[in-house]
C-alpha cells in the first residue's frame, strides 16, 4: 500500500437514535447526553454523540444491544420524543495510521485538522459523495456510511490505498 | 462550491446540502384565499439580482433546513434586509 | 553532442545524461532540463509550424506562457500539445511536433502559406458557414493537426482527488510568495505553498541575484528548509493553483505527488486567505515577422542561459521599451554570447539600464520593423522609430521585451478588479472582492517586501525582516506595436492573429475586446494570450484612440494552465464511476447469475434470474409462473422506510397524504398517495401504524430520499412547533417477500408464532414474531396480486432468512423472482408505477384512483391544485388497459393517435408485457377520455406510419376483485 494507513471494515454495532429534549431523553434513557454540538462522551464503553439539534446517536458493541433495548424501552418511551434502533443501517469503517489524516481527505470535505476537529469529535458530513458519520479516534478516525453503500466505500478505500 | 454556515455544523461545504430554493411567503389556508391568490402562492418564486433569501438543508450532515441571504451575481452570503 | 550547451552553470545535473527522441531523431540532455531547453542545447531551433499559415517557428519562452513549440508526448506517457517549454526531460521521452507533417522542417500545410492573402482573421465564420459549419469542421480540425488523445489511459498507478483547509494558501513560490509562506509560518499558522515549476525560486530561477549575502537560490534553498521543518506547512512543486473559486475554494492540480501510485492529484482548498505571488509574465513586441525561429522573448533567453546552460544563439540583437532586457544582455555577454545591437524604442535609455551593458552598441529612438530568414532568424531591420534610414543587423538571435505584465488570472477569477498603471504600462489588482491580496513587485525588493507586508496584514501577524538586494529600477514607455512594421506582425503567436486581423474585426464593428478576441480567436489557444493579449489591448487602444482602461481586459477564466482529465476524475473510474447501493443478497445474486438492474436511488437489483440456455423472456416467464401458479420470492429491501414518532405525526400524515391516516388502528396499514402542493402525484407508499404515536411510512425505492427532504421540510420549516421526530430506517428493515397461492403454506413450513388465518391476520396489516426463530415483522401487502407476505427482518438476518426460505419452499416450487417478472405482475393488475403510468399532469382520478382522495379532509397537500387543475381541463388522459389485435408486442411510450392518422397524439401506452395467465401480449395506456371509451379500439402509430389496434379495457387483466391478494 502507498500510503501508511489501515482500513477495516467493522462489525456491527448497537446503535439506537435518539430524537427529542435533552431533559426529556436524559430523564427517560438515564444517559448523561454531551451538550456541545458534534462532539461525543464516553460512558462506561457506551458511545453519546450529538449530532444534530435535539438529536443523539447512542453506540456500544453489540453484543450489550439486547439490554440496552430493554433498558432504553423505544416502544414505551414517551410519546414526544423517538428512540428508534438502527444498529443494522451504518456501517463503520476504521482508518488508522500515521497517513490516516490524508487518506479521509480524499473522501470527506470538512475540515479534519485537530484544532478544529480534535479528540471526541464526531459528525455527520460526506464520504465519497455519501452521507457519513466521520469520528476520531486515537489512532485516526472512523467513518460510518448507510449499509447499503458499505461495499462502494470499501471498494473507494481499496483504491485510495492502492 | 460556496461555504454555507450551518447553524449547528458551523461552515461546511455546498457538496454536504441539498439546495432548498428561495424562500416563498407562508403557506396560505386554500379555502381561504381566492384561486388567483393560490396559484401565486404555487407558481410565484423569488427571484431578484442580488441578494435573495433561500433555503438548504444540510442532507449529508446533521439533517437542519437553514435560511441564508445569498447575493446572486457573487455567491457573497450576505446580510438581509431586515438583520441587525 | 550538444552544439549550444554551455560548459558551466545551469541548474542541470549534468551527472545525469539523458536520451530522448523528438520527431524521430535522437538526441542527448540532462536532468534539469526542459525538452525545449534540450532542444535548444543541441541546436534544434526550427521546432514547429503555426496554426493557420505553416509558418516555421521556434520556442519563444521557456515556460507556461510559450506560444508556439506545441508537442505530443509518445509512449507510456501520452499526451498531446503539451508546451515543449513545461515537458521535464526524461530519459527514452519521446515526442513530436503537431500541426505539420512530416515534419516542421519540411511541412506540407506550408503550402497554405501561398493562400494566407485569403485567409484573414473570421475566415471560419464567414466561409464555412453553409449549409453547416459541422461539414466543413473535421477537415479543418485535421489540417490544424493539433494531436489527439491518448488511446488508453496510463496502465500503472492511479489519479486522487483530495480535498484540504488551510489558513493561508500562497501561489507562487518565487521571492514574494517564500516571503510569505515565511511570514505565516513563523506564526504559527496552516500555510499551503504551491508552486508551478520543478523547483521552487519562480523568478530567481531565471536571474543572476543575490539577496542578502547569498546567490538567490541558496537563499530559496534555506527558506525551504526551514518550511519543511514546520508541520504546519505544505509545500507542493510542480503544482498548479489553476482555478480560483467563491468562498476562497481554489483548485491545485499537483503532478508530482510524493505517493508513488498516485500519478497526479486535483485537490480542493477552502483558505482563509490566499496570496496570489504569481509574478509576472513578459510580452511580445509586435513588428513585422516577430515569430521566425531565433526569435524569443528576452527573458526566455534569459533563462535558458542562466537556469539551463543552453546558448540559443551565438548573435543576438535584442529589441526593447523597458530597462528589463538590459540585465538579459549582461547574461547574455557573461555566457559568451555577442550582443550585435541594442534596439531601444525609448528616446532616451535610462541610465540605471544603460550601465548594466558597457560595450554595447545602443540605438535609441528605434524599432526593428522587419527580420530576415524562413527557417532561422539571419538578420533584423532597424529604423527609427519616426521613420527614417534603415539598417541591416545581421543575427542568429533576436530576443524582445515589450514589457511585464503581473500575472492577475488568480485574483481576477476571484472577481478581483484590475486598473490600468500608466507607470508600468499594465493592468494591475485594484480591488479584491474575496479575502484574497496579490503580492509581488517589478523589482526584487519590491516582491519581497510585498509578501511579508501583505501576509501581516491580511493574518494579522508581524511583517518579516527583509534581507538586502540590488535592484534595478524598471522603467517602460508602452510600445503596443512596430507602426512601420513590414510583413505580418503578430499579436497571438499560437492562433496566428496579426494587427491586420485585429483592425478588419475593427473595421467590421466587432470593436469590443470580448468580440474582438473571438472574431479573431486571439488569445484563444492552449498559452491563453499569455504574451500577446495586452498588445492586443494595446491595438484596439490605438485603433480607437481611447485609453487602455476603456479597452478593459476579457474574463479570465480557469484553467490558468491546462490540467489532465485524469486528475479531474480523480478515482471516479470503473466501478466506482457511479455511486452503487447492495443488500445482504447482492452476493447470491451474483452467485445465481441474475442480470443486475441499477433501480432507482442506486441500488443494484436483479432483473430476472435465467437458468441455463434461457433468454429474456423465458426466464421472466418462468418467474410469473412460479407466483402466480405456486410461490416466489424476492428481495424488497430498498424500498424507503422511514420511522415516525410523536404527539403530531397523525395530523401531519393527514396533511400530506390523499387518503385519511388518523383513523389507522396498531397493526393496520393503509396505502396512499402523496401529491405535490401544485396536485402531482409524488410518490405512493405504504403507512403502517405501529402504536398511538409510532408510526412506519414506507416510500417507493426510487423517491426515498427526495420524500424524506420533502418531509423534514415540512417539519422544519413549515411546522416547526409540531411534535414529529422522523428516522431513517430503509437499512433498519429488509425484508424478503413471499408471494403466490402456496405463500401461506411456506411461511408454516419456515414456523413462526404468529397466526397466519386470514381472519386474525387480514390483508393490510401486519404482525410481530419470529419466523423460523427470526425476529420479524411480517406485513401483508401485495405488489404483485398475489397472497404475499413481506417478511421484515433486520439486515443481519436476511441472508439466513432468505436460504431458510428457499429450503422450506422448495417442495412448493418456490422461485426467485427479479423486477422484471415484478413488472409483468403489476401490470397484469394495474398497480400504479410511478415511472410509467405516472406522467406530468396525470391525477389519481385519471389512474381511477380517485378513491384514495379524502373528500372529508378540508385540506392536504395538493388538494386545491388537484381541483383547479380539473377544472380547467376537459378530456383527460385516463389509464386504460390494453390488448394489440392482432397479438404483438408494443413498445413503451407508443403514441395512440385517433385512427392512427398522423396527428395529434391522444395518449400513450405506459408499458406492454407478455402475460403467462392470458398467453398473449397485454398492457396499459393513457388514453384521451379512457375511462368512457371501454370495449372501443384505439390505434398506436409507430415509426414509418405502421398501425396496430388495440382493444380498450379497464386497467386491470387479472383479479379485478382482488380476491388473490386477499385471501
Amino acid at each position: 500500500m502507498s500510503y501508511d494507513v489501515t482500513t477495516d471494515r467493522l462489525p456491527t454495532f448497537a446503535i439506537f437514535d435518539f430524537k427529542g429534549t435533552r431533559k426529556t431523553l436524559e430523564k427517560w434513557t438515564k444517559f448523561t447526553l454531551p451538550d456541545a454540538p458534534n462532539r461525543f462522551i464516553v460512558n462506561t464503553g457506551v458511545i453519546l454523540c450529538h449530532i444534530g439539534p435535539d438529536h443523539w446517536l447512542l453506540r456500544a458493541p453489540l453484543d450489550r444491544e439486547e439490554t440496552l433495548e430493554s433498558q432504553l424501552k423505544p416502544t414505551n418511551a414517551p410519546a414526544d420524543i423517538s428512540i428508534v434502533r438502527i444498529s443494522d443501517t451504518q456501517t463503520f469503517f476504521s482508518i488508522t495510521g500515521p497517513n490516516a489524516a490524508e487518506v479521509i481527505s480524499i473522501g470527506c470535505p470538512m475540515d479534519l485538522h485537530e484544532t478544529v476537529f480534535p479528540q471526541n469529535s464526531v459528525s455527520f458530513s460526506e464520504f465519497f459523495t455519501v452521507k457519513a458519520l466521520i469520528m476520531r479516534i486515537p489512532l485516526g478516525f472512523e467513518v460510518a456510511v448507510e449499509q447499503s453503500y458499505a461495499n462502494m466505500i470499501a471498494d473507494y478505500l481499496d483504491r485510495a490505498t492502492a | 462550491m460556496i461555504n454555507i454556515p450551518c447553524p449547528f455544523c458551523g461552515p461546511r461545504n455546498e457538496s454536504e446540502f441539498s439546495f432548498g430554493g428561495p424562500v416563498k411567503p407562508d403557506r396560505p389556508d386554500p379555502n381561504s384565499v381566492t384561486d388567483e391568490q393560490w396559484v401565486e402562492y404555487l407558481t410565484t418564486v423569488p427571484n431578484p439580482l442580488g441578494a435573495v433569501q433561500e433555503r438548504w438543508w444540510h442532507v449529508r450532515g446533521c439533517g437542519t433546513w437553514l435560511t441564508i441571504w445569498r447575493d446572486t451575481r457573487t455567491h457573497d452570503i450576505v446580510k438581509g434586509p431586515n438583520d441587525a | 553532442m550538444m552544439l549550444n550547451r554551455l560548459s558551466t552553470g545551469g541548474r542541470i545535473d549534468r551527472s545525469k545524461p539523458l536520451k530522448f527522441k523528438f520527431n524521430g531523431k535522437t538526441y542527448t540532455g540532462f536532468s534539469g532540463d526542459t525538452l525545449a531547453s534540450a532542444l535548444i542545447a543541441n541546436g534544434v531551433s526550427l521546432t514547429a509550424r503555426s496554426f493557420k499559415y505553416h509558418r516555421p517557428r521556434g520556442i519563444v519562452g521557456a515556460g507556461v506562457e510559450e506560444p508556439s513549440t506545441l508537442v505530443e508526448l509518445l509512449g507510456g506517457d501520452a499526451s498531446g500539445n503539451r508546451p515543449a517549454t513545461t515537458v521535464p526531460l526524461t530519459e527514452g521521452l519521446a515526442a513530436r511536433s503537431v500541426n505539420c507533417w512530416p515534419s516542421p522542417n519540411f511541412d506540407l500545410g506550408g503550402l497554405t502559406q501561398v493562400a494566407t492573402r485569403f485567409l484573414p482573421a473570421g475566415f471560419y465564420y464567414k466561409t464555412f458557414k453553409w449549409p453547416n459549419w459541422h461539414v466543413f469542421e473535421p477537415t479543418i480540425r485535421k489540417a490544424a493537426g493539433l494531436a489527439t488523445a491518448p488511446s488508453c489511459p496510463p496502465t500503472t498507478g492511479h489519479f486522487e482527488n483530495r480535498y484540504a483547509h488551510t489558513n493561508l494558501l500562497v501561489a507562487g513560490a518565487g521571492p514574494a510568495g517564500l516571503m510569505a509562506a515565511l511570514t505565516a509560518a513563523r506564526a504559527g499558522k496552516r500555510v499551503m505553498l504551491v508552486d508551478e515549476g520543478i523547483e521552487p525560486g519562480g523568478s530567481l530561477l531565471s536571474t543572476s541575484q543575490s539577496i542578502g549575502s547569498l546567490p538567490a537560490l541558496d537563499w530559496v534553498a534555506e527558506v525551504v528548509d526551514e518550511l519543511a521543518d514546520n508541520p504546519n506547512v505544505t509545500h507542493m512543486q510542480n503544482a498548479t493553483v489553476w482555478g480560483y473559486r467563491e468562498h476562497n475554494y481554489l483548485m491545485v492540480h499537483e503532478r508530482s505527488p510524493k505517493n508513488p501510485s498516485v500519478i497526479e492529484r486535483n485537490w480542493r482548498i477552502r483558505a482563509g486567505h490566499v496570496i496570489t505571488a504569481t509574478g509576472g509574465i513578459e510580452r511580445t513586441m509586435v513588428f513585422g515577422n516577430n515569430e521566425r525561429p531565433g526569435i524569443m522573448l528576452a527573458s526566455a533567453a534569459q533563462t535558458y542561459v542562466n537556469r539551463y546552460a543552453a546558448c540559443p544563439g551565438r548573435n543576438a540583437v535584442i529589441f526593447t521599451n523597458n530597462n528589463s532586457a538590459y540585465s538579459v544582455a549582461a547574461d547574455l555577454i557573461a555566457a559568451g554570447v555577442k550582443i550585435a545591437a541594442i534596439v531601444d524604442s525609448r528616446a532616451t535609455v535610462p541610465i540605471e539600464a544603460e550601465t548594466l551593458t558597457t560595450q554595447t552598441t545602443i540605438y535609441a529612438g528605434s524599432v526593428v520593423t522587419t527580420t530576415l530568414g524562413h527557417k532561422h532568424i539571419r538578420a533584423a531591420i532597424i529604423e527609427p522609430i519616426n521613420g527614417g534610414e534603415a539598417c541591416t543587423i545581421p543575427c542568429d538571435l533576436l530576443a524582445h521585451s515589450g514589457g511585464w505584465n503581473p500575472t492577475v488570472h488568480l485574483f481576477s477569477q476571484s472577481r478581483g478588479t484590475l486598473k490600468y498603471d500608466k507607470i508600468y504600462a499594465t493592468f494591475r489588482p485594484d480591488q479584491p472582492h474575496q479575502s484574497t491580496t496579490y503580492a509581488g513587485g517589478f523589482t526584487l525588493a519590491e516582491a519581497l517586501l510585498s509578501g511579508t507586508e501583505a501576509t501581516a496584514v491580511a493574518l494579522n501577524i508581524s511583517a518579516q525582516d527583509i534581507p538586502v538586494t540590488a535592484n534595478v529600477p524598471y522603467a517602460i514607455e508602452p510600445l503596443w506595436r512596430v507602426e512601420n512594421s513590414k510583413g505580418k506582425a503578430f499579436l497571438d503567436i499560437q492562433n496566428d492573429v496579426t494587427v491586420d486581423d485585429v483592425h478588419l474585426a475593427i473595421r467590421e464593428g466587432y470593436s469590443n475586446i470580448e468580440h474582438v478576441k473571438r472574431y479573431t480567436t486571439g488569445g484563444m489557444g492552449i498559452d491563453q494570450g499569455k504574451t500577446g493579449n495586452m498588445n492586443i489591448i494595446g491595438a484596439v487602444a490605438l485603433q480607437q484612440g481611447v485609453p487602455m482602461d476603456e479597452i478593459g481586459t476579457t474574463t479570465f477564466r480557469a484553467p490558468y494552465t491546462p490540467i489532465s482529465f485524469g486528475a479531474i476524475g480523480g478515482l471516479r473510474e470503473e466501478s466506482v464511476v457511479l455511486p452503487y447501493r447492495h443488500t445482504p443478497l447482492t452476493d447470491w445474486n451474483h452467485t445465481e447469475g441474475a442480470f443486475m438492474y441499477e433501480a432507482g436511488a442506486r441500488w443494484r437489483r436483479p432483473g430476472y434470474f435465467p437458468h441455463a440456455g434461457e433468454d429474456f423472456q423465458t426466464a421472466v416467464n418462468r418467474e410469473c409462473r412460479a407466483v402466480r401458479e405456486k410461490v416466489g420470492v424476492y428481495d424488497g429491501s430498498p424500498l424507503g422506510k422511514f420511522e415516525l414518532k410523536g404527539l403530531d405525526v397523525d395530523r401531519f400524515l393527514d396533511h400530506i397524504y390523499t387518503n385519511i391516516m388518523s383513523t389507522l388502528k396498531p397493526g393496520q396499514c393503509r396505502y396512499g398517495l402523496m401529491l405535490s402542493d401544485d396536485g402531482l402525484i409524488a410518490d405512493d407508499g405504504v403507512v403502517m401504524r405501529l402504536s398511538e404515536h409510532r408510526w412506519i411510512v414506507s416510500t417507493s425505492t426510487g423517491h426515498a430520499d427526495a420524500m424524506n427532504g420533502h418531509m423534514e421540510e415540512l417539519l422544519q420549516t413549515q411546522f416547526p412547533d409540531w411534535n414529529v421526530f422522523l428516522t431513517t430506517v430503509t437499512s433498519q428493515w429488509n425484508n424478503a417477500t413471499v408471494c403466490g397461492p402456496n405463500a401461506r403454506e411456506v411461511l408454516q413450513a419456515l414456523g413462526t408464532d404468529i397466526d397466519l388465518s386470514p381472519k386474525t391476520f387480514p390483508f393490510m396489516s401486519f404482525r410481530d414474531g419470529k419466523v423460523a426463530g427470526i425476529p420479524a415483522r411480517i406485513v401483508r401487502v401485495s405488489f404483485t396480486g398475489e397472497l404475499s407476505f413481506e417478511v421484515n427482518v433486520a439486515p443481519r438476518d436476511l441472508r439466513s432468512l432468505w436460504d431458510k426460505i428457499l429450503a422450506a419452499g422448495a417442495p412448493f416450487g418456490i422461485m426467485p423472482v427479479g423486477s422484471e417478472a415484478s413488472h409483468v405482475l403489476r401490470v397484469e393488475k394495474g398497480f400504479l408505477s410511478l415511472g410509467h403510468e405516472v406522467d406530468g399532469p396525470v391525477d389519481a382520478h385519471d389512474l381511477g384512483m380517485g378513491w384514495a382522495l379524502s373528500k372529508k379532509k378540508p385540506d392536504y397537500l395538493g388538494k386545491h391544485a388537484v381541483n383547479l387543475r380539473r377544472a380547467g381541463t376537459a378530456n383527460r388522459r385516463e389509464l386504460v388497459g390494453v390488448l394489440p389485435e392482432p397479438d404483438c408486442m408494443i413498445p413503451e411510450g407508443a403514441p395512440l393517435t385517433p385512427n392512427g392518422q398522423k396527428t395529434t397524439t391522444e395518449g400513450f401506452v405506459t408499458a406492454c408485457v407478455w402475460s403467462v395467465v392470458h398467453n398473449r401480449w397485454i398492457g396499459l395506456a393513457l388514453l384521451k377520455n379512457g375511462h368512457s371509451r371501454h370495449g372501443e379500439t384505439a390505434h398506436v402509430r409507430l415509426k414509418d406510419g405502421v398501425i396496430i389496434p388495440l382493444k380498450i379495457t379497464a386497467p386491470v387483466h387479472y383479479d379485478p376483485q382482488g380476491e388473490k391478494l386477499r385471501s
